[in-house]
């Protein structure tokens, strides 16, 4: 092998050199996405860590915490009062604390996506063209109003109390149905949720191709990751937009191919394990009574809200 | 000898939850040739990945050739260039690393990015092609390659772009026994050359044959020695604290047998 070595191996690659002022590389925008892409896994492992720490909803059955979240939902959608909207809040807010989560990261998201899926989407709702009311903010003045088919635009456009009130309570609303679902959501190991749903009597392929999605959204981005970290080795300039584009290109076609394999591969394994078309776990833990006193609690605070 | 890597306390968690790696200290020199050793998930990988500058340390420092090594200084264009042409790393799964349409396209990859000119590029991809036996398969996509080919390919595409260091991760990992004798004697090749290697592995028989300087990972992450191949080889109780040997029961005939095994190195009866 000695004398086959090709020469150029056998000499030193003199270090490039460069004049003038030293430049930074700008990665396009496509490179840092997939770089993101493994904060997933982070996430996975950080909502691991969450469900087995020891807090207050934890340690109870999952499930109590699927009922739990299905009827704190329903509550959620059928007060009407912004003040009972705000004590939901209070309330979840204080099982999230004695939970031991992380309040930043929890209600980061909490208030992120209420900002966009609740007061942006409703927000148009509290002009007076839309909620007929008390204007308390005018906007727009135009010459006269305007009427066409069932709809009228005033001539002082603004925002209404009454409209306004409904954004509030929308936006509550949505807040107050994250903060449940998360509360749940980062309080329960994936596994004991499933667990708990196949005993609610959810539909098994519901069930499966949740856990296949969740397992594979890791196995995904571990993919990803790797494929990232090959292109960096290799890449000594930073790439142009179009190049950075073609290979993102071919990876995806890359990751079909082995996703249809992976497929294959997961489902002969599933049947070689005797898989028919029912998901069969092992017994359900017996509830506790301490899980009995806290469904108990739940419910009736559950119930107070309502009455609100 | 002049000191080109160099690893001072570096600690990698990943995800910040994980360890991998706990107060690394390594130095390497030009010309070396170190097997870095360790059970599975002992963070040999992780050292390897933290060495080509994919990711880095936690805590600690990693210095190349006196400069330090990190996510800003590699945002420098004139050092990225450099430390990316010194470095070449072989992943585990090839898999991952081949991303071109075809096996040439792979291996002119590396030389056209340092823009080498086309004629030159294309010589040494030839060349190290030749070398590996892989002329053959210049037009196929990477999908229809074998293991081992994928392996060659992979090893092809870093090698021309003529790195001083390669790295190289359980490069004989599942392959055919053929190709795991071709990959050992292009490695000492590869020594003799001049080039430096650094290693990650589980195979003894592997570093026993390479000779190298064995530096050992044990479970809690943390290098537990570093010496010659033939003081580590030979220290079974190291091997048996970090996992790479383990004691074994198994039956002849009438008689039961317990004796330290590894697939490689050891199989002695008591």
């Amino acid at each position: 092998m000695g004398n086959k070595i090709p020469s150029f191996l056998l000499t030193r690659s003199a270090p490039p050199v460069f004049k003038g002022r030293p430049e930074k590389v700008k990665w396009p925008f496509l490179e840092k996405g997939i770089h993101h892409v493994a904060t997933l896994i982070k996430q996975g492992y950080a909502q691991w860590e969450s469900s087995t720490r020891k807090g207050f909803f934890q340690g109870i059955d999952a499930r109590i915490k699927v009922f739990f979240l299905f009827f704190f939902i329903l509550v959620v959608s059928l007060k009407r009062e912004i003040s009972a909207e705000v004590a939901i809040g209070v309330f979840v807010f204080l099982l999230v604390w004695s939970s031991r989560l992380d309040l930043l990261r929890l209600y980061g998201k909490v208030f992120f996506l209420g900002f966009f899926f609740g007061f942006l989407v409703a927000l148009p709702s509290a002009l007076n063209a839309i909620t007929p009311g008390e204007v308390i903010l005018p906007l727009v003045k135009l010459s006269r109003s305007y009427h066409f088919w069932v709809y009228r635009i005033p001539a002082d456009i603004g925002i209404t109390r009454q409209g306004m009130e409904g954004v509030v309570m929308l936006t509550l609303r949505v807040m107050n149905s994250l903060s449940v679902s998360f509360l749940v959501l980062y309080s329960t190991p994936f596994h004991e949720l499933i667990r708990a749903l196949k005993i609610l009597r959810a539909p098994d392929s519901f069930l499966l191709i949740v856990t296949l999605c969740y397992k594979y959204v890791f196995i995904f981005a571990k993919t990803v990751e790797e494929l990232h970290l090959a292109k960096k080795a290799r890449i000594v300039r930073p790439l142009r937009a179009a190049e950075a584009r073609e290979w993102i290109v071919g990876r995806i076609a890359f990751i079909f191919r082995k996703t249809r394999l992976r497929c294959e591969e997961v489902f002969k394994a599933m049947l070689g394990r005797g898989f028919s078309d029912t998901l069969r776990f092992y017994g359900p833990t017996k509830i506790t009574r301490r899980d009995w006193q806290t469904a108990i609690f739940l419910g009736a605070a559950g119930i107070a809200f309502l009455l609100l | 000898m002049e000191r080109l890597i160099r690893l001072e306390h570096v600690s990698y968690r990943y995800h910040d939850q994980i360890t991998a790696l706990a107060d690394v200290s390594l130095e390497i020199s030009r010309g070396d040739n170190l097997a870095i050793v360790g059970a599975n998930g002992s963070g040999k990988s992780t050292l390897l990945q933290i060495m080509a500058g994919l990711i880095h340390p936690t805590s600690g420092r990693f210095l190349f050739d006196g400069s330090l090594v990190s996510e800003e200084s590699l945002r420098e264009k004139s050092f990225l260039r450099t430390f990316r042409q010194s470095i070449g790393y072989v992943f585990q799964e090839s898999d991952v690393q081949l991303f071109c349409p075809t096996v040439l396209d792979e291996v002119l990859y590396g030389p056209l990015q340092l823009e080498i000119p086309e004629a030159e590029a294309m010589s040494r991809a030839f060349e190290v092609m030749e070398m590996l036996r892989i002329e053959h398969l210049k037009d196929r996509p990477s999908f229809m390659l074998s293991g081992g080919e994928k392996k060659k390919v992979a090893i092809a595409s870093v090698l021309t772009m003529n790195p001083e260091v390669l790295l190289l991760d359980e490069p004989t990992n599942g392959l055919d026994p053929k190709t795991q004798s071709f990959l050992v004697e292009l490695m000492l090749a590869l020594i003799e050359a001049g080039k430096t290697l650094v290693i990650g592995t589980h195979d003894l028989s592997l570093v026993d044959e390479l000779r190298s300087t064995v530096a050992v990972l044990s479970e809690d992450h943390r290098v537990e020695k570093i010496g010659r191949t033939e003081e580590i080889l030979s220290d079974e109780e190291l091997l048996l604290k970090v996992n790479l040997i383990h004691e074994h029961v198994h039956r002849h005939g009438e008689a039961v047998h317990r004796h330290i095994h590894s697939h490689y190195l050891f199989h002695r009866h008591d």
